[in-house]
This record gives C-alpha cells, structure tokens and sequence, in this order.
C-alpha cells in the first residue's frame, strides 16, 4: 500500500528538518516500520520518491542499519542482550525461556504477529545485566522466571503502549541507575517511541 | 575513595526531576551560556577548553580544545553530537541524556557559539529511544525558554537543534561513518585523509563531532574555569570521568571520580565487592575493544596513560568485571560475535576475519575444536591486526576489526588452558 | 604542473607526479602493486585491501593502502616487505574463504584477477574448514546481466560505476558485514544503458553477459583493437573473435574517447554478424529473391548505368562504411560524372540518411573542441539530440565533467534525461516547442555570467528532425561574441563525419525526396542505409522507391528498403573490413578486421572497383590500403594524416586528428507547428539489433513522453497504457509522464516500430487502452 497524503506529510516535515533530503532516509523509515511493521518495498519506492535517490540506495541503507526490518514484525518485539555484561550474567538462561515461552528462533514472528524475538547485540543497560528490550523499551535485571512473565503479561494483557518504566516495575529488578521520575510515554509497535517521528505516546494511568 | 560530581551532580541532588528545565534553572542552569553570551568572545570559549586539557570520551581521548581549533572556516558548519554509544559495557552516556538532558544542550549552544555554528545535530543511537525522548523533550522546552532558535537570549546568535536517531549499528560510534549515517548513507566509516571531520565532515563541511560526556562537561569547565577542571584528575587526564561498572559486581553503575585511581580500589569502592565474595579472574577496562587485564592487574591506575602503557585502553570507561567462574572462551566468543555483528562489511579482513573467528570459537565451544585451530586464531588475529601489539596495526580501514582480536589475544596470552581445555583430546572421526 | 617528485619504493627512486595516489605512481614506473577495489576511472574506496604497502612516517613503519594514500617528496615505500606479503596473503586467504573456486565453471577464469593474484600471492590451501557463504547462483539483474554473489569480492566496482560514472545507482551493496552482498531492487532492474561496464571491471566472475556465458576461453580468443561504429564518439574497443565468431566486444581506455567505457549498445550489438539471416549471395529481388552472382548482378548494374542517356543516379548512404569506403564511392561517383558526356548519366548525387544532418559548424570561423576540452572548459553548452541515447560514451564524459565542476548548460527539450546535472536547464521558458527563442539570447537569465570571458564547450545540433536551425546558428554567434568558445558538431550517427569528410557534397534524405525527377530514369543505390525505415521522410522516399526505375541495395540484411530493390548486394561490415573512422571530434581511428568475410559478400569499395571496371572507368587502387593512402592526400595537414601506417603506430593508438573541407548541402527544413518531438532512442529496431539476441527486446517497448499537465489536461486520461490515433494510425503506448517537457509535445521514438507515419506537425488524439497485450513488438 502506498502511502496516504498524512504520512507524506509527516515526511516532508521531517525532511525540513534537514539541511540535505537524504539525510531524512532514517526517520523516513521509521515511518514505513511504523505503519507495516517492517520496511516494505512499497515504502521504499515511497521514500525513494520523497528523498531522490533510487529503490536499491534506499535499500541498501535500509538493510545496513539492524533495527529496520525486513520482514513483518509483531506486536512486541523482544529483543534480549546477548553482549558480554549480559553473557557472564546468564542471559542465556532469558534468552532460552523466551525462546521456550514464544517457541521463537532467532528473528522469528508468530503467526498471529504477537511476538517476534530476537537476540541482540549491547542495548546499554549493562548495569543491570541482563537486559531485555520490548519495542525499544528497556528492562533491566531479567531473571528466567521474571522474563516468562513478562511476555505472559504481554500475551495477556495486549497492552496498546509499552512503557519502560511500567516493564520495569512489574518484572525488572537490578537497574543500571535509578531511572527518576516515572516516565509514562513508551511506543506501540516495533519502532522506537520517539517524538520526531511521531511515535512516542503517552499511557494514561 | 570518592566520587567526584561534576557531570552527574545535579542529576544526584535532584533524582526525581533533573532532566526538567525548571530544576535545571533554578539549579544553576544555562547560567554558563549566560555568562558566555554576555561576554560574547568566542575565543574565550575556547581557550577554558583548551586551559580544561579535556580529552573525548568517546574512547579515542582526542584533545577536545585541539579538535575544536582544527574547525575550518566555512559558511556551514555542523556540530553532531555523538550519542551512539553502543560499546559493550558502557552505559554512561544513557544516563547524562535521561537525567541531564539540559546540561548537554547547554553544552551544544555554548559549543555553538563558540564555534559560530548555527545547527547541531544530536545522533543518539536507537535503542535508546527513553533517553532521546528526554533530550528531545528538552529541546522543545529550551527553544520554548529562548536558549534555541532565532536570537538567543535577545543575542544575535541562533542556533537549531536536530535530534536524530540512530538504527541500530555500533559502528556508528566512528565519527565519519555517523556522518555518513546521518547523511542518509550506510554507517560506512570514511576514507582517511581527511582525518577530521573537523574540516570535511558533515555534507563535507567542516563539523565538530563530539561525545555526550564530552559536551556535557562545557557548562561546568565554562561555569567554573578550564584551570579549575583541569586541576581535577591528573596530568594527561584531567577533569572526572564517569564510568560504567558493570559484571560480576555487587554494585554495578555509574561513578564519576577523577581519573588516578586504581581498578581494585574503584572496583571494592563503587561495585562493592565481587558477588558471592568471588575473585576478579579478569576484568575489561575500557570497554569490549579493549584487551582484558587479569585479576593480577588490579592496581593499574585509571588513567589514560597508565592503562596504554599496561597494554590496554581506558576507552569508554566501561569496566567489565570477570569473576573466577567466568568461562572466557565464553566471553571472548561473546565480544568476538559482537564485533562480527556490528562489521560494516566495507574491507576485507574485518568483513571476513571478523566472522571467521567467531566461527572458530563458535566450533571450540560446542566441542569440535582442533589442535591446529590455536594457531589459526592467531594467524588469523594477526591478518586483522598485524604483530598483535596494542595499539593496534591495522590491515582494515578502522580499529572495529582490530578490536574482535583483543578478546583473543587475551584470552590466549593469559587463560590459554582455558581454550585448551575445551579441546578435544581426539580428532573425533566424524564432523 | 609537470613538476615531479621523487619517491623511493623499494629501494629505488622513481619519480611521481604530485599528488598521485601511490599505486598509480607505482603504476607508471613499472612497479605492479596488486589490487581489486582500486580502478583507475573511479574514486578509490580502500575496501579490498590488496594493496597495502609499507611506508616510512615519523612515527615507524606503517601498513596503508596504497590506492589512498597519496605521494610526497621523498616518500619511502615498501611493496614487497614480508609485513606487505603477509598482509596480502591475508587478504587474499580472506577473500578465498567464501569464494565457491568454481572457476572450471566461471566465465572469468582464465582473465580473472582473483585467479592470477591468488596464483601470485596467495596461501597454498584453504585453512577454512567452516561452511561457506551461500547464495543463489546467478541471477539475472537485467535481461543482459547476471549476477553470482558466491563469487562476489565486493570490491564496489559496479555499484560504484552505476553511482559515479553512469550516475544510475541500481545496483547497490544490500545488508552488512559479513552477509553484505551485491543486488538490485525487486523489480527495478539494472537496466542501465552502461550495465556491461560493470562485468568488464568485475574482478571475478560474479558479473557475467548473458551473451557471454559458457561461450569461450579467454585464451582461446582471437583479439583486435577496434573502434565501435555504435555512435560518432568512435569508441575504443578490442574485439574478441573464437572460431571466427565474435563472442565479445570490450571497452579500451582512450584517454581521448571512451575512457574504457561502452554502452550496453556499443558493448552487445554484434551477435547479428552471426545471424542466419545475413545476406550472403547476391539477391535479385524482382525475380522471386533468386541468389545471384557477383559477376551477374555488376553486368545489370552496369548495363542499367550505361544502356541509355539521361539517367539520374542517386546514393542514399549510411554512416557504418569506413572513410576508404566513401572515398572509393566519392571516386567512382566523380568517374561517372567525367564521362556524362558520353554514353551516359544526367545528375549524379551523394545522400546522407540521417535526418540530424544540417550544415553544422565546419569552415575556419569557429574554432572546433575536443572531447577531452569538457575537462577544461569553464561552462558547456548543450543544445542537440539526447546525448544520454544518442551519445552514450560523450554523455559520460558530460557526467564527469559535471562532477569535477564544470557548468553544464542544457537548451531545449532533449536532454531531459540529464537535466539533473545542469546549472541552467534552459526549457520552455527559453525555447519554444519549435525550437526557436522565446528571449532575445542577451536576455537569457544567468547566461552571461557562464559565459562571459569563459572556456566554453558548445556541444550543438538538430534537436529534432524538423527543425529550424537559425536559432542555433544564432546562439553559436552569441557565444562566439562573448566567450572563448570551442564547438563539437553534435551528429551522432556512427562514421557520419567520416562520411563528410571523404565525399565532396553531401545532402539529405530531404533533399532526395524533393530533388527526385520521376520524368527520368532514375537509379537509386541504397548503401548500408535503410532509409524506409526510422526517417520523418520513410514515407516518402518510400514512395519514391517504388517509383525509381532501379534500386540496388548494399546491406546485411533484408530489411523496408530492400523489399523494394531490384538487387541486393551483400556487403561487410564492423570486424569483417579494415579502414578507418572519423569521430566527432575529426580524430581518425583505426577499425581492425578480425573476422572472415561471410559468402560471397564484398566490401562496398570491391563493388566500386568492379563497376568502374566494368565501365571501362580504370582505377589505380587494389587494396583498402591503397585507397587509405590516396584519401590521406585530401587532408588539411598533411604533416600527420590518419594513414594505416600513422595509426598503427603506438603513438597514435589514440586516434589522429586531421579534418578535411566538408560540403553540406541541407535545406533548412523550418517547422512552426511541432506536435510531435521525434527522438532517436539508444535501442531501436535496426537490422543489426534486431537481429542480435541478447538485445533484441531491448528496443521492444514502445512509449511516449509528456508532461502532466499535457497528460492530465489535453487528454484526461488516468492509464498508463493508451492508444495513439492519428488519422489512419493507431498505436498502443505506454505514457510515460516527464516533467521537465513543456506543455503540448509529445516526445515519440522513432526509431521504434509503429511510429514513423505520424506527422510530427499534426496533433494525435489519445485514448484509454482496453488491453497491455499489443504494447510491445516482439
């Protein structure tokens, strides 16, 4: 599906805010993960337009960069640190009970686009080891029992927005420093919640 | 021992709300920029940076005040800050974006202005999006408050801030290829020369690429006098440095002290102790790059200097601590697949050598070993890296490949019986 | 600037020019230092690492890539230390590791540069015991090209020759690290009229013609140097000949020309050389197509020329015979002049089939460019046919130009394709639908300041078939005035110039129409042209043809015009003669014949030599080497003519300039009412083309251009897919929507089926298709 005048809207906006188009390609897809859960070929003939360069230029940075997807992601994207802090602190034993939980391999979807699991490389949250994130939205100081739970919850509850500090509270524990004030803004899908690009929302209490 | 608050100070007296412009006010906030702006002299500005003898957090420890006089003359000129960071263990800079988001935008507009550069780019890596949301939080409230846009503070001077996210690629921590990200591009790091992008950086126009930590501690070198900062730590590595503890500790997190003290010291101090009171069998001192000291090490001092002259490097000032039980052909296959991961691709050794070696460790540890494969991990060590020195030679066109070797000369020059071990005494008949 | 410096490699001292990069030092002074990325027509990347060298800094020795790091004075480097060695060992052991070694397989091996560096430098066996990287082996990326990213070393040769040099980035590095791989979008082919430059820089087998494949061993062919007939830039080539089949055509680097690079046109367009379709005998056509012999068809000929008084001859020429080849015409049409008197002609004259022709900038008042002044100059101007289709290998030097900084200023509607590389593109707002000025030329916004006191290339020619030319006459006088100016006669056409060069007047397809005198007996010899085909006048010399009295053809192929000849005569052509070419620029280059004459074909200048023979008109010349040295004496210097001697010489492989007096007699053809703008695509429907498999569809599709506002407002129409109607003529068509066109023109191929009935000055009504089904020509 191409892309509605709304979202082409909100590119040109973002290409603004940039002295060159091209330099927009990140935030652009972004947008294209936001709205089909991955980086279509249709958005990438979208972006291609908006920004000037060809399908493959588009392509070709797409795939260069881990968090841009090429296949259709779920609703919760799991992905566990698998980094040294991590590793001598027993993520194995995460990453197996969610393997175990969702039946998942590595970058493997369900087939009702619940979960799509992934282990992955340092997300910085070292000091509290290990470290889970759902949609970009960090969990520290996992346990086996704490992360089964988690994706339960998750399965469960289907919550619309995922809040780091919401995660944190009911399954994390070790952090890797207080995290301050509760912060109820999060994300709704496999895209990083974030301002600029229109994907950071607010979760009413 | 104790901390020394520069950086993380105001974050510590206000733990609830630091990163809100109001607690930043009234504590003390963008009075540096004021101060800058009433006396209007660039040049100053410079100068307390240059008196400060800071050096880039960022891991390569460049002189900042030198990096910023390199800055061409051009009509455009960029800041980018660098806020990708990604190297295993280090999560300092997470923290000054979460809870003192004001403090690093302070230290962009003075650093702006000082450099008469009307827009800076703040490149914060993806995965974390929690603290991009609060710089980018803050810099609403600051072009709300007057410190952003058109004529700052009644001044002539404007400056525009961008927040741009990162995808996912730790090379992007390398200056040239975070440019080329930030164009639009794969995080391929440059060609150098030019070797700084100080005078073909961002669209090839001269640009200052800084880190978080770096920047952030503008406001206070401007508040309190480079001299002043450079009377904290030592010679060569003055000022404080936060460093991100994580591992076998009872303690792990953030500590911002001046540089000089020992690792054991920092290590019992901060972390409290190594859980279940085990012993430290090795430990990483800056970051996953950096070779790995051993338990026998731990009064090296934290400095930059002393920790090159032990064979390593301080880096991103992340200590990763390794208890007894550690199996570090675990790790190092840890560290080596991270940086097969995070290769670009772009020139061969690294592309391949990279890979292979995870591939070899990947086969040693689930037990299908070979005698001959030792040997092959050097050789193929020093194909990346030649002679194997620290730092590091290179056949590659940046140090990510370089790096995936210090694990294994780490673990081969101290822990050898540790892959040994894993070796099957037998060739078995069979793959 | 010819200052040099002194470097020391290896022990000895060689001299650099400043700033060259150390391996293209190295280069010049013998020293080889291996490589795969490093090419020396694009930017260097640093990525393959084959090159490292040891050089001294004040800090040690140090390991860098020799393709980046540039020279200075007194330079110590080390191309062979054991650290060099070791590193290149490396590399190469790294390279081999997911490289599948198929190479009893792979078209490369034999020529391949993996093959003969891992011989060179490389490790003694595989020390990688662990699976190899696997892709899907080859795959098509374009109709022409395949892809076998097993073998890929990615070096960025091909994306960055699509990137820099073609400037049609589809070809592109997808993923990273370790599973980084060549690849194109879905759906978005590498349809590239370059694409071939690419398999020729591959470093390994990955890039591979489909033309090509399994065909030959690199050391089983026969090699010549060449120049391609493909267009009027005479591009540089070496042909590659087994059994007596060309197998493969490759770019050479003519510092001058091409540079080393083809179009895919210049590059694929010889499998008809092969065709079963070749004529071979002669054919008397009228008599149900029944092979002939030389000796019968010359005694027609001749008796037709002789038997009665008053007959006009006509030669409508083509543009792919050599200079001898004119040359032996323009004497045997001067024999029959001198005995006009006697037992024979009325007027006799000399046709050019090329609608481009006009009488262009020739005589001392302009001072002619080169090629190679893009690179000087301060501005170029370009007002001509689409120089990307017609022109392809000038195009490239255009983009190069563009890219080192010169202005490129675009008049016009043509060059829409590159208007992205112009500072001005002067379009509808200047020029009108007709070609003509919409401003006084001193009121045309920011051209003084390009202009005034600069170097500047004009680069000018008809745009269209139908064209006034004054307003380019006019503007060549504006720059003139104001600029130091230099000009490149923009005919595109294969050896046109030569063509001019070698025969005394020259007219147009025009001029035969309208000069034809159907109350004479008139005989017409095509030569090597099909003027029935591809020409706003098809129609009508068509017409004219049909009422000539005797028409014989020198052609390879059956083709619109032969059907009406009365006697085909089988003729050679690229590979199968030697002679020589003039391009663009009147710099003479060297065709070399590599393959054996098929049949009983003869060169055209044979079938002169026979006729004048027979007319009792003897000529002194046997050979294309005789005929060489005779037109050598026409030449305006004559220190240094373009003799097969002169051109052979190492010296002179690049070509010689010399010129000739040339004698265009074109009417300007004035057209106040264009509807329709004609263009010349790169791929048609020629004989040559259609009958070379690997390329013949590419000139199958049949579309039309327009702007949005034309589309949208004169038509209303929302489908890609129309039918075209004009009059009797209906075509279906695709539309493709180009903005930067101007409002009410359609621009037309013609030099693809189905359009050449459409009168260029008649507007065509549109309709919505029913159906895609009759869209392409098969």
């Amino acid at each position: 599906m191409s892309w509605e005048k709304e979202l082409i809207d909100k590119a040109n906006e973002i290409i603004e805010m940039y002295p060159q188009k091209r330099s927009a390609l990140g935030p652009l897809l972004y947008l294209a993960q936001e709205k089909d859960g991955y980086i279509s070929n249709d958005s990438i003939v979208e972006i291609s337009n908006l920004v000037g360069i060809t399908e493959v230029q588009v392509k070709s940075v797409a795939s260069f960069y881990s968090m841009y997807k090429e296949e259709q992601t779920g609703k919760y994207l799991l992905s566990v640190c698998k980094s040294i802090s991590c590793e001598i602190n027993d993520s194995r034993s995460v990453i197996d009970s969610v393997k175990n939980f969702t039946g998942l391999e590595n970058y493997e979807t369900d087939t009702e686009k619940v979960f799509t699991f992934e282990e992955v490389e340092c997300i910085g949250a070292c000091g509290g080891a290990p470290a889970v994130q759902v949609n970009y939205e960090t969990v520290e100081g996992l346990t086996s029992e704490k992360s089964v739970q988690m994706c339960e919850w998750l399965k469960e509850e289907r919550p619309e927005i995922i809040v780091a500090d919401e995660l944190q509270e009911k399954f994390g524990g070790v952090k890797s420093f207080d995290w301050a004030i509760k912060d109820n803004t999060g994300t709704s899908y496999s895209v990083p919640g974030f301002q600029n690009i229109g994907t950071a929302k607010e979760k009413s209490q | 021992m104790k901390e020394t608050l520069l950086l993380t100070k105001h974050m510590r007296e206000f733990p609830e709300n630091s990163h809100q412009i109001e607690i930043y006010e009234k504590n003390n906030g963008y009075s540096a920029l004021k101060k800058v702006l009433k006396e209007g002299n660039p040049e100053n500005v410079i100068n307390e940076i240059k008196d400060s003898n800071i050096r880039g957090r960022g891991g390569a420890g460049f002189p900042t005040g030198v990096k910023w006089g390199f800055l061409a003359e051009n009509e455009d000129r960029y800041l980018v800050i660098n806020g990708d960071e990604s190297e295993p263990g280090t999560f300092k800079d997470r923290i000054l974006l979460e809870r003192d988001p004001h403090q690093l935008i302070e230290g962009v507009i003075i650093t702006c202005f000082a450099s008469n550069i009307k827009k800076a780019f703040i490149y914060i890596r993806g995965e974390y999006a929690k603290p991009a949301r609060r710089v980018q939080d803050a810099v609403q409230q600051a072009y709300e408050k007057g410190y952003l846009g058109n004529n700052i503070l009644g001044t002539n001077f404007s400056l525009d801030v961008v927040v741009h996210l990162g995808a996912g690629a730790y090379i992007c921590g390398e200056e040239t290829a975070l440019l080329n990200s930030l164009e639009g591009k794969r995080g391929e790091p440059r060609l150098k020369p030019p070797y700084f992008p100080a005078v073909m950086g961002l669209y090839n126009k001269p640009t200052l690429v800084n880190n978080v930590e770096t920047i952030s501690s503008v406001p206070w070198i401007i508040q309190n006098s480079g001299k002043e900062y450079s009377k904290l730590g030592v010679e060569g590595s003055t000022g404080t440095r936060i460093f991100s503890l994580s591992g076998h500790v009872n303690n792990p997190g953030n500590f911002e002290i001046e540089m000089g003290k020992s690792f054991g010291e920092f290590i019992d101090t901060f972390g409290k102790g190594i859980k279940n009171n085990k012993n430290v069998k090795a430990y990483i001192p800056g970051g996953a790059s950096a070779p790995w000291f051993t338990g026998d090490q731990l009064d090296i001092k934290m400095t930059i200097d002393d920790v090159a002259n032990a064979g390593s490097m301080l880096g991103s000032g992340a200590i990763v601590v390794m208890d007894e039980d550690t199996n570090l052909v675990y790790a190092a296959k840890s560290i080596v697949s991270f940086f097969a991961h995070e290769s670009c691709g772009q020139c061969t050794p690294c592309r391949e050598g990279t890979t292979w070696l995870e591939m070899i460790l990947e086969r040693i540890a689930s037990g299908r070993g070979r005698l001959s494969d030792i040997s092959l991990l050097i050789d193929i060590c020093d194909n990346i890296s030649p002679g194997l020195d620290w730092p590091p030679k290179m056949t590659t066109i940046c140090p990510l490949g370089p790096s995936a070797v210090s694990p294994i000369t780490s673990l081969l020059n101290n822990f050898s019986e540790e892959i040994t071990n894993m070796l099957p005494t037998k060739i078995p008949i069979t793959q | 600037m010819t200052d040099q410096i002194k470097i020391n490699v290896n022990g000895s001292e060689i001299s650099s020019k400043p700033d060259q990069l150390i391996i293209e030092a190295c280069e010049d002074s013998g020293i080889h230092i291996p490589r795969f990325c490093w090419h020396k027509r694009m930017d260097p990347v640093g990525m393959c690492r084959m090159c490292l060298v040891e050089i001294e800094t004040p800090r040690g020795k140090a390991l860098v890539p020799s393709c980046t790091t540039k020279v200075s004075e007194d330079l110590v480097v080390d191309t062979e230390s054991d650290v060099v060695k070791k590193a290149q060992e490396g590399v190469l052991e790294f390279l081999l590791i997911n490289h599948p070694l198929d190479c009893p397989v792979c078209d490369k091996a034999g020529e391949c540069p993996l093959q003969d560096q891992t011989m060179a430098y490389g490790p003694g066996e595989s020390r990688f015991v662990e699976d190899k990287r696997h892709f899907e082996k080859p795959i098509p990326i374009s109709e022409i090209i395949l892809l076998d990213r097993e073998r890929c070393i990615l070096c960025a040769r091909c994306t960055r020759f699509s990137d820099e040099i073609s400037g049609d980035p589809l070809i592109e590095f997808i993923q990273r690290g370790n599973k980084t791989q060549v690849n194109t979008f879905p759906d978005e082919p590498f349809r590239s009229y370059f694409s071939g430059n690419t398999v020729q820089i591959c470093p390994v087998g990955a890039l591979t013609s489909s033309s090509y494949r399994f065909k030959a061993r690199p050391w089983d062919l026969k090699k010549v140097s060449s120049t391609s007939n493909c267009s009027s830039v005479g591009d540089s080539v070496e042909l590659n000949v087994s059994q007596n089949k060309m197998l493969r055509i490759l770019g050479e680097d003519n510092e001058f020309t091409n540079q080393g690079w083809l179009s895919d046109k210049g590059r694929y367009n010889f499998e008809y050389l092969h065709s079963e379709k070749r004529i071979e005998t002669p054919l008397l056509v009228k008599n149900s197509n029944k092979e002939s012999t030389i000796n019968e068809t010359m005694e027609l000929i001749s008796n037709e020329i002789f038997t009665s008084d008053n007959r006009n001859i006509s030669f409508i020429v083509g543009h792919n015979s050599t200079n001898e080849e004119y040359y032996a015409l323009n004497k045997f049409v001067k024999n029959l002049n001198k005995v006009k008197n006697g037992n024979s002609v009325g007027s006799i004259n000399l046709y050019l089939s090329d609608d481009y022709l006009y009488n262009g900038f020739f005589n001392d008042d302009y001072s002619l460019g080169e090629i190679k002044d893009l690179d000087s100059a301060d501005t170029i101007i370009l007002w001509a046919q689409d120089i990307k289709d017609n022109l392809p290998t000038l195009y490239l030097r255009i983009k190069q130009a563009v890219r080192n900084g010169k202005k490129l200023l675009i008049f016009g509607h043509t060059n829409t394709a590159i208007k992205q590389l112009s500072e001005e593109y002067y379009g509808e707002n200047i020029v009108t639908n007709n070609f003509e000025f919409n401003v006084e030329i001193s009121d045309i916004p920011n051209l003084s300041k390009y202009i005034d006191g600069k170097d500047v290339l004009a680069i000018v020619g008809k745009s269209s078939p139908l064209q006034n030319v004054n307003p380019i006459f006019q503007l060549v006088k504006h720059l003139d005035e104001n600029s130091n100016l230099k000009i490149l006669n923009c005919f595109s056409k294969g050896n046109t110039l030569g063509a001019l060069q070698n025969l005394d007047i020259v007219k147009g397809l025009n001029e035969f129409v309208t000069e034809f005198d159907s109350s004479k007996k008139n005989i017409v010899f095509t030569v090597g042209s099909n003027p029935v085909n591809n020409s706003i006048y098809s129609h009508k010399v068509k017409d004219t043809l049909i009422d000539a009295d005797f028409v014989v053809s020198l052609d390879l192929f059956k083709n619109e015009t032969t059907e009406l000849s009365d006697i085909i005569l089988p003729t050679t052509t690229f590979g199968e003669k030697e002679g020589t070419f003039t391009n663009l620029e009147m710099r003479t280059l060297m065709q070399n014949k590599i393959l054996p004459t098929p049949g009983s074909a003869l060169n055209e200048w044979e079938y002169w030599l026979i006729l004048s023979n027979k007319m009792n008109l003897l000529e002194s010349y046997e050979t294309e080497e005789e005929l060489n040295s005779m037109l050598c004496k026409d030449y305006i210097d004559n220190g240094n003519t373009p003799s097969f001697d002169n051109l052979n010489k190492p010296s002179n492989l690049d070509g010689i300039l010399n010129s000739k007096t040339i004698n265009i007699e074109v009417e300007n053809v004035d057209s106040t009412n264009l509807e329709i703008l004609f263009v010349h695509r790169l791929y048609g429907d020629t004989s040559s083309q259609i009958n070379s498999p690997s390329i013949s569809m590419l000139g199958s599709e049949r579309f039309i251009e327009m702007n949005s506002a034309t589309y949208f407002g004169s038509y209303m129409l929302n489908s890609d897919v129309v039918t075209l109607i004009q009059g009797n003529n209906s075509i279906q068509v695709n539309v493709n929507i180009n903005e930067s066109l101007p409002d009410n023109l359609l621009v037309v191929p013609i030099n693809r089926r189905g359009f050449q009935n459409l009168n260029p000055e008649k507007k065509v009504e549109l309709e919505a298709a029913k159906s895609r089904e009759q869209l392409s020509v098969t």
